[in-house]
């Protein structure tokens, strides 16, 4: 079968931020999909690869794109082999689906999504992440083989499938977060951790921000070893959160639970059980409910100039501001507001000595003329074109859009 | 230069006649033919392999502009760095021959010690401007040949680079030069309750910058992981010179994850002079406990059932009963007499550290083990550790020379690859001891051999070589730490298909083009800059019949 005969036409379903692909490709193995990008490069068709299609409104917004790639018919769960605590999954399967299945033998890829269609091919390419990044590292620690679709028509692997290997350059590294700018992502072997057998959740509010800092300080020079650890800011009447998981042993949920509510001054609760998943579901999705998501990051030490930083941002009147953070210094804001008052909020993030990485992950066509969704350039650009010129030489995927 | 032209100059070349002299020296020169097909063919005195890639890399040099050192390029190096920090005597540049993998050596031409990054940069700017082949170097404890210098090109040694630049514990970052010891890291910031968690058994010489190379592990890698997931930025000097920052010591550096790539890199595609480190808390607890067995799948079910239990122990090692005869005789642990000894590890919260413990006590017990010892204070830890950490060299006790292999087996196979290597130690009649870390399938055999018996360095090696092809065949790797290095980069098709180590050949030439950055390491026998991977064709080496491959 010719890489023709793998095409449909594009319908309203198949937009990228906004754009019609004339053309879709559905490949149903490994060597279709790379025979699609092959077909495409050799074309020069400008090309995005899709997953479960929920960030595909990340990026810059597209001039053209003429063919989508997507990952839909290759799905398939390859191997569980929870004795060895790792899998291998096929890069159209959902998050969700994954996590399913892996369950049966009490163990999870400990990665957070906010999008139920979320696949893993799109959570390694974006190297997207949650709460649960503060025990488990982001994707791409999780990462340890994958293989790979070029735009030269070969199917690539690196790493394998023991956690431990240091054999050969880890192209697997590579490809997480480079939002499809380099190769498609055809499956990816993880390691993954056991479900513990209990957890809860303190969640505690605050009038004012300086106790809120002076409480996530406190907790986190203690001995108490949480497995998400948030802070929340909003324009509610408590307005300052913190949200701290503990999942372990039953016992020692119950020990580090308590030592933690001995630290905390603000109104505490626990929550467990059905409670508890809606508190960090609720919490994962925050920042996705409105016009435009940043993305930044800070020096842990650096959270009360953050929280001073967006509660200036929010009283300037011109914007509502919605704050997500990790402890350790990693967070994503829900910016609403006319787009000159978003975008001058983004600038004002970006000329900040507090925080850096600032990225627009979602926002209006108009905002992202406004501002660079992507940033100033970094000393290590130059590298990352010499790989970009090596691994898609016309340039053709995620092209324009990307961070290279 | 033709290729005959670069074997003349290599037949008589000096760096020729070093290596020549070697061989025989060490079991790298005086392998076995009869072994596994895809070795190294020796033809008479010469290596052909070798000889091969010595005159790509030459021929190479025709495309590529390689060059080696002259007077004139020393000159610059002394203008950069001083006229004490260039080594040229043959003395000198001996320590700089192999690093602890003591039976691959070259002699570099020169080897260099800048003390900054700017001067590290200088160095790499003449490198790539002249044309001539560099390799950096820590303190020279990799096991896989991967600081080995390119006969006739430079040296660059990180040495001199050893300050710690930052501390910063309320961010938990500290922030070093390449030469600092992994240990010292933790030396800076115990005194504050915190620890840099990757403990690689030669923590207290081995560098940092060399860390990063390797992306070296450590007996708590199971829990922790590897250098990877706790450096956050480094700052680089690229093959070209350039000096840039890769990471972000910030949390979600944008785009692809390049330090992912640089970091298990083995030093091949950029010189790292600054490196930003995470620091971990110590943990409120830890609990070791030694359990005997009388087998090894007794001690391999107790493993299964610990992870089973969803318990993600700090550490997980085995040692067999050739393994404990040679800690009991170099270091005295008084590990109780078993045929394998088990030793888990758990840290965290006293709560959490309790309540499971006594689960992996209990399993230990009911999987048949004969002796549990608990250590019940921080000395009866240690002397744990210190047989457990005393095996390799302890070795030395029990057999005049040892090989030390690394490969890794996905853990459940760890019973059936151990049978496979029992059977191969009965059918070479070489001893083989196992140390090796369970929670991941890490294993360490020490192939026991005596050099003074003719053929037997040869066959220990092939031995190695063996256990190498029972790793890939589990589906395991044929390095879980070490590296590949100059060692084992013959071996790197066993385990990818040419597809993948052509893309992977394509990296490094994007971020290399030159490819002068520690040539001949990592990835097979080189092609040439201008050839286009795919199916085996015939090299003009080949063609001018000068060199044949087996």
């Amino acid at each position: 079968m010719s890489a023709s005969d793998l095409l449909r036409a594009g319908t309203a379903e198949d937009r990228v931020d906004g754009e019609v692909p004339p053309q879709v490709a559905e490949p149903d193995s490994p060597e279709q999909f790379a025979a699609a990008l092959k077909y495409a490069s050799e074309a020069k068709l400008p090309t995005v690869i899709r997953g479960g299609g929920t960030k595909l409104a990340w990026g810059r917004p597209p001039s053209t794109v003429d063919l989508v790639v997507s990952t839909a018919r290759l799905a398939r769960l390859i191997a569980h082999r929870h004795g060895d605590l790792t899998a291998t999954v096929q890069a159209g399967m959902r998050l969700r689906d994954f996590n399913a299945a892996l369950r049966a033998e009490r163990q999870w890829l400990p990665v957070d999504s906010a999008f139920a269609d979320a696949t893993i091919g799109g959570i390694v390419a974006t190297n997207d992440s949650g709460p649960s990044r503060h025990r488990n590292g982001t994707p791409r620690d999780l990462v340890i083989g994958i293989t790979l679709a070029l735009t030269d028509g070969r199917l690539v692997k690196a790493g394998g499938t023991v956690v431990k290997n240091v054999a050969g350059y880890d192209l697997g590294k590579l490809v997480s977060g480079s939002h499809g700018t380099l190769a498609g992502i055809v499956d990816v072997t993880f390691k993954l951790v056991p479900i513990p057998p209990a957890s809860a959740t303190l969640v505690a509010h605050y009038k004012d921000a300086a106790a809120l800092t002076r409480d996530v300080s406190a907790l986190d020079a203690s001995q108490i070893e949480p497995a998400a650890f948030d802070v929340r800011m909003s324009d509610e009447a408590a307005p300052f959160q913190l949200k701290l998981r503990i999942a372990t042993s039953p016992a020692a949920r119950d020990a580090q639970i308590a030592a933690a509510r001995g630290l905390v001054s603000g109104e505490a609760t626990v929550l467990t059980d059905m409670a508890e998943s809606a508190a960090w579901a609720a919490q994962i999705d925050a920042p996705w409910r409105g016009d435009a998501a940043v993305r930044f990051s800070w020096l842990p030490s650096r959270l009360p100039q953050v929280l001073a930083l967006l509660t200036e941002i929010q009283h300037s009147g011109a914007v509502s501001v919605t704050f997500v953070g990790r402890v350790l210094g990693a967070g994503l804001a829900r910016l609403s507001g006319e787009v000159a008052a978003v975008a001058a909020a983004v600038q004002r993030l970006r000329a900040s000595g507090d925080v850096g990485n600032v990225i627009l992950l979602r926002g209006s066509r108009a905002l992202k003329q406004a501002v660079d969704v992507w940033g100033p350039p970094r000393s290590s650009d130059t590298v990352l074109r010499a790989l970009k010129q090596m691994f898609d030489p016309a340039g053709i995927l995620n092209a324009g859009r990307g961070p290279i | 230069m033709t290729a005959a032209e670069a074997l003349a100059e290599w037949s008589t070349s000096d760096w020729s006649a070093n290596r020549l002299s070697q061989r025989g020296q060490g079991v790298g020169d005086s392998r076995s033919r009869n072994g596994l097909d895809d070795r190294d063919a020796i033809v008479g005195n010469v290596n052909v392999k070798s000889v091969a890639a010595v005159i790509e890399a030459k021929a190479h040099a025709a495309q590529c502009t390689i060059a080696f050192v002259t007077e004139q390029v020393v000159n610059e190096l002394r203008s950069i760095c001083g006229d004490a920090a260039v080594l040229r005597e043959p003395v000198q540049l001996m320590t700089y021959e192999c690093d602890a993998l003591p039976h691959l050596r070259e002699t570099p031409a020169v080897v260099v010690l800048p003390s900054s990054a700017a001067e590290v940069q200088r160095v790499v700017q003449l490198c790539s401007s002249s044309g001539v082949p560099f390799v950096a170097r820590g303190h020279g404890t990799g096991l896989s040949g991967g600081a080995l210098p390119v006969p006739g090109g430079v040296v660059i040694s990180l040495a001199r680079l050893n300050r710690v630049l930052d501390v910063d514990i309320p961010n938990r970052r500290v922030t070093v030069e390449p030469g600092v010891t992994n240990l010292e890291i933790t030396r800076q910031v115990a005194p504050f309750g915190y620890y840099y968690a990757p403990d690689p058994s030669s923590q207290q010489v081995c560098s940092i910058g060399g860390n990063v190379a390797e992306n070296s592990g450590g007996a708590h890698c199971l829990k922790y992981g590897f250098t990877v997931h706790h450096v956050l930025e480094v700052e680089a000097v690229m093959p070209d010179g350039e000096l840039v920052r890769i990471g972000s010591s910030l949390p979600d550096a944008p785009g692809p994850d390049l330090l992912g790539l640089l970091i298990g890199s083995e030093g091949t595609l950029a010189v790292v002079t600054k490196v930003v480190v995470r620091i971990l808390r110590k943990p409120e607890m830890v609990q070791t406990l030694l359990a005997a067995y009388n087998s090894t799948s007794d001690a391999g079910a107790a493993v299964s059932e610990i992870i089973a239990a969803g318990i993600v122990p700090a550490a997980v090692e085995m040692m067999d009963a050739l393994a404990i005869r040679a800690a009991e005789a170099a270091v005295h642990p008084n590990f109780p007499p078993a045929d394998t000894v088990l030793i888990v590890e758990l840290d965290g919260p006293v709560a959490e550290v309790r309540e499971l413990f006594a689960t992996v006590e209990g399993i230990c017990r009911r999987t048949g083990s004969t002796v549990v010892e608990v250590a019940q204070n921080d000395e009866q830890r240690m002397r744990i550790w210190r047989g457990r950490k005393a095996a390799f060299a302890a070795m030395g006790r029990v057999s005049p020379n040892y090989y030390v292999q690394d490969g890794v087996v996905p853990r459940t196979k760890l019973p059936e690859v151990l049978g496979r290597i029992r059977a191969l130690s009965q059918r070479s009649g070489l001893g083989i001891g196992n140390v090796f870390h369970a929670g991941d399938g890490n294993l360490h055999p020490l192939i026991c051999y005596d050099e003074r018996i003719a053929g037997q360095a040869a066959l220990a090696e092939e031995v190695a070589g063996e256990i190498l092809t029972y790793c890939v065949e589990a589906g395991g790797s044929i390095t879980g730490e070490h590296g590949v290095g100059a060692d084992k980069k013959e071996y790197m098709p066993r385990m990818f298909s040419a597809d993948d180590l052509d893309a992977m050949q394509q990296v490094r030439d994007a971020v290399d083009p030159q490819r002068l950055c520690n040539p001949g390491k990592v990835l097979p026998t080189p092609r040439l800059c201008g050839e286009v991977p795919g199916p085996y064709r015939e090299h003009p080496v080949e063609q001018a019949g000068l060199a044949e491959r087996f």
